[in-house]
């Protein structure tokens, strides 16, 4: 059953698929990254500096 | 957070213990286990260099070792790439992560004993690795050398010590944001054990000797899926982590974007991982693969020069401090290194360029502007400013800091610019025909010669980088010299994270709350507002799954077609197993690290089809483990080399290379004269082989020492016909000249036909007809 599987899979268009999943997440990504609110990136990028625990770090 | 001194004399319990406060710990940070990285990294940057230099010594005087065996260029080349990578940049990078780690999450990492066992766990696998490359014992596979009893001590070190410990602190973490340095960190230990086992799949054929369960296109495809990600997540990634963390540190500010970083991270992620196929371009290796890797790989310029530029961006306002900070000036250097290499990378991969830089210098030269400036200089930058404060006193000397930086930085230069005119000029004298039609430089040694200044130059520069990491050793040892008898320990207070952070998070509420709009809307404004891919960064055990996933996954989608298209790799039906001896010769080849200089992949181009012959095809390597197509080509393509020479040619030249090619560069092999073959230990080869697939006969496998004895017998027969010495069939060389004799010849093999059958084709014919494309309608 496995290889009837294997067999019937077309691979062909695995380059074009893998091409679309990408840009997707790359998209989801970005979006993300630009949806981060000001606050939290200066409290998000002050954690190497500051040796204080803020908890939480609320966004 | 409250902040007290103890001192080393009276340790702090660590983490764990109880103030009246219930959630109130006290806490001090393993500063310890960061100095023994630190010692280790500068110990191994200096072994890393000297034996970079005295291989850069050897290429030039081959004469020098005088045929001694445990100093050829071919077994100290891959000592020098392994001590350079997993023993000068590996220390470095855990330094770095046990020193950030600790700081980022409050917490002191997770288990003392761990962190020991991981560094010495790590030392005695280096150690290993110097002592068993240059006795020959290898895989001969580029970055992968190490044979497997050494792999599993890496796998076990690597995952389950050091990553056990790593994803134990973040769970045990008191700072709820995973700073995006972790997410590197992340991404580098679960790629690395990825990459790590599933390219050192073995059979044991002994102790010493493993062979691949990948064989030829295959092998070359995970070998280079592992080699191009060796160097994005052993030699990028952890570097970033390093880069976000020590340069913020050092120039005393936040890095310039945050939202650069998390996007710079992603994106490497995605994309590395399917750029290992632009190192097949032109090979055997299916197009298709080679396209995709050669997109990702120019998608990846994007990434590595938004990192370049929060680097170096992370520096506004502070470049008053670069001019008299030398810490700030390694980073400036390095990340700018960063980025020239990863504009270089993207460039080499495109085909066409590719087929000019490709088995050229002008790999070295990009392979070391990344290696020396970008994972060199942000070590370097890192220890200047990690001494003083590991070892609580000033730096011994600051002078000498800014001595070794511009040293190491002139030696940069001076290595690399002439290592690319060398590349360049022997890429374009490879392919240069004259009028007629015919290569205008036949001779592949007279392309040797030309750049053997070239490569004087780079002793030169070479010189000049190790004598400022010796700078940097010395400058280290003083600095340590100087350090209070006893080191002051803060112990710091902080709460433990609550588990109830979720509960406790405010309910995000849509902005289109009060809108005429759909629910749905509403809802996908929620969605929107990304709150899921906060909580992701706070939990490590998912983020890690995820990252994992998503190496995976890219993985996957090259991995599977490569292996079930049957097309890809064409059957040929005249290729067959290597004989017992062809196949002890072959051990030896690969013992031998000839692969550092000789290419095994004949490539579709008309000066190269014209040089060495009929182009590789991809059915020819089915029984080769490991493939030995190489990368770089020092001396000429061997994908041919059979029944070119006679084996009496072959036995001189082994003997002495110059007697019978005048201006070679390659070592006595006199050894290999002198040395008696096992006989007796070739069946444990045959067996290998023969579980993997390959097919032999029950006299091949029952009674190896007597049909490797015969075949050896022929041979010495044929070197005293030729004028060769009597009595060479028991040594090693005769071996050697088997497989050497057999490379390449399969194509043309024809089989004696049974009386009274119809004529074969002739040998000229036979590539077309032989290849059998059996399943490619599948």
């Amino acid at each position: 059953m496995i290889k009837d599987l294997v067999c019937a899979l077309d691979y062909s268009n695995c380059a074009e698929v893998a091409l679309c999943l990408f840009f997707i997440v790359f998209g989801a990504v970005l979006f993300s990254s630009l949806r981060l609110s000001r606050n939290a990136v200066e409290r998000f990028s002050s954690i190497p500096l500051n040796e204080q625990v803020e908890d939480p770090r609320y966004e | 957070m409250t902040i007290a001194v103890a001192h080393e004399a009276s340790p702090s319990k660590g983490h764990g213990i109880q103030q009246e406060d219930q959630r109130l710990e006290t806490f001090s940070y393993d500063d310890q286990i960061s100095r023994m990285f630190v010692g280790a990294t500068i110990v191994w940057g200096v072994v890393a260099t000297l034996v970079g230099l005295i291989v850069a010594v050897i290429l030039v005087m081959p004469s020098l070792t005088n045929g001694l065996p445990w100093f050829s260029f071919g077994r100290l080349r891959p000592l020098h790439t392994n001590a350079a990578i997993f023993a000068f940049a590996g220390n470095a990078i855990f330094a770095a992560i046990y020193y950030s780690t600790q700081r980022l999450c409050k917490a002191r990492m997770w288990s003392d004993t761990l962190s020991r066992m991981h560094f010495w766990g790590w030392q005695l696998i280096i150690v290993a690795a110097a002592v068993t490359l240059p006795l020959g014992i290898t895989q001969s596979r580029e970055y992968a050398e190490l044979e497997w009893p050494i792999d599993i001590l890496i796998a076990v070190v690597w995952l389950f010590i050091f990553g056990g410990n790593f994803l134990m602190t973040l769970i045990h973490r008191r700072e709820r944001h995973m700073y995006v340095a972790l997410w590197f960190y992340i991404a580098t230990i679960v790629t690395v054990a990825l990459l790590h086992v599933f390219n050192n799949l073995v059979v044991p054929a002994g102790w010493f000797k493993g062979y691949s369960v990948y064989a030829g296109v295959q092998d070359a495809f995970m070998q280079w899926w592992y080699g191009h990600n060796a160097v994005a997540f052993f030699l990028t990634t952890p570097f970033l982590g390093l880069m976000y963390y020590f340069l913020p540190k050092a120039a005393e500010r936040p890095v310039f974007s945050y939202r650069l970083s998390i996007i710079h991270f992603w994106s490497l992620v995605f994309i590395y991982i399917w750029a290992g196929p632009h190192h097949l371009h032109y090979t055997a290796l299916p197009q298709w693969a080679c396209t995709l890797g050669m997109l990702f790989s120019l998608m990846l310029w994007m990434p590595s020069w938004g990192g370049m530029i929060n680097g170096l961006l992370t520096l506004r306002g502070a470049w008053h401090k670069v001019a008299v900070d030398p810490v700030l000036k390694f980073y400036v250097v390095g990340i700018t290194f960063y980025g020239m290499s990863t504009f270089e990378g993207p460039m080499l991969s495109i085909r066409s360029v590719n087929a000019l830089s490709h088995y050229t210098d002008w790999t070295i030269a990009h392979v070391h502007s990344g290696a020396l400036g970008w994972n060199g200089f942000m070590t370097f930058g890192m220890l200047y400013w990690l001494l003083p404060r590991l070892f609580q006193t000033k730096m011994w000397s600051p002078r000498l800091v800014n001595q070794h930086f511009w040293l190491g930085t002139i030696g940069i230069l001076v290595y690399i610019v002439p290592i690319y005119a060398a590349g360049l000029m022997q890429g374009l004298m490879w392919r240069a025909m004259d009028d007629t039609g015919h290569l205008m430089y036949p001779d592949f040694i007279e392309t040797t010669q030309s750049i053997v200044p070239l490569w004087w130059l780079r002793v030169l520069g070479g010189i000049m980088y190790f004598v400022g990491v010796v700078m940097l050793a010395v400058n280290a040892l003083m600095t340590w010299v100087t350090r209070p008898s006893t080191y002051e320990v803060p112990v710091f207070s902080a709460p433990r994270l609550t588990k109830e952070y979720e509960g406790r998070e405010q309910p995000r509420v849509s902005t289109l709350e009060n809108a005429p709009v759909l629910d749905a809307a509403k809802t996908l404004d929620v969605w929107a507002q990304m709150g899921w891919h906060r909580s992701w960064e706070r939990l490590p055990v998912k983020f890690t799954v995820l990252a994992t996933l998503a190496v995976v996954i890219a993985t996957l989608f090259e991995v599977i077609p490569t292996f079930l298209i049957r097309s890809n790799v064409p059957t040929i039906a005249t290729v067959q197993p290597y004989t017992p001896l062809e196949l002890a010769g072959r051990h030896i080849y690969v013992s031998e690290g000839c692969y550092n200089c000789h290419s095994q992949m004949i490539r579709p181009i008309v000066a190269e089809t014209k040089r060495y012959g009929e182009y590789s095809k991809p059915g020819e390597f089915i029984y080769d483990r490991p493939f030995q197509w190489g990368s770089r080509r020092i001396g000429p393509d061997m994908a041919r080399e059979g029944g070119k020479q006679s084996s009496f040619w072959h036995w001189t030249h082994f003997q002495d290379p110059q007697n019978v090619s005048p201006g070679s560069v390659m070592p006595s092999y006199k050894h290999l004269l002198e040395a008696d073959l096992k006989f007796n230990a070739i069946a444990p080869h045959v067996k290998a082989a023969a579980q993997l697939g390959a097919a032999y006969s029950d006299a091949d496998l029952n009674d190896t020492e007597t049909v490797a004895r015969k075949q050896a017998e022929q041979i010495a027969a044929d070197i005293v016909q030729q004028g060769g010495p009597a009595m060479t069939f028991e040594k090693q060389a005769i071996a050697l000249i088997a497989y050497m004799q057999r490379i390449g010849t399969d194509l043309y093999r024809t089989e004696t036909p049974p009386a009274g059958t119809e004529p074969q084709p002739t040998s000229s014919e036979l590539p077309a007809v032989a290849i059998s494309l059996q399943g490619a309608q599948e």
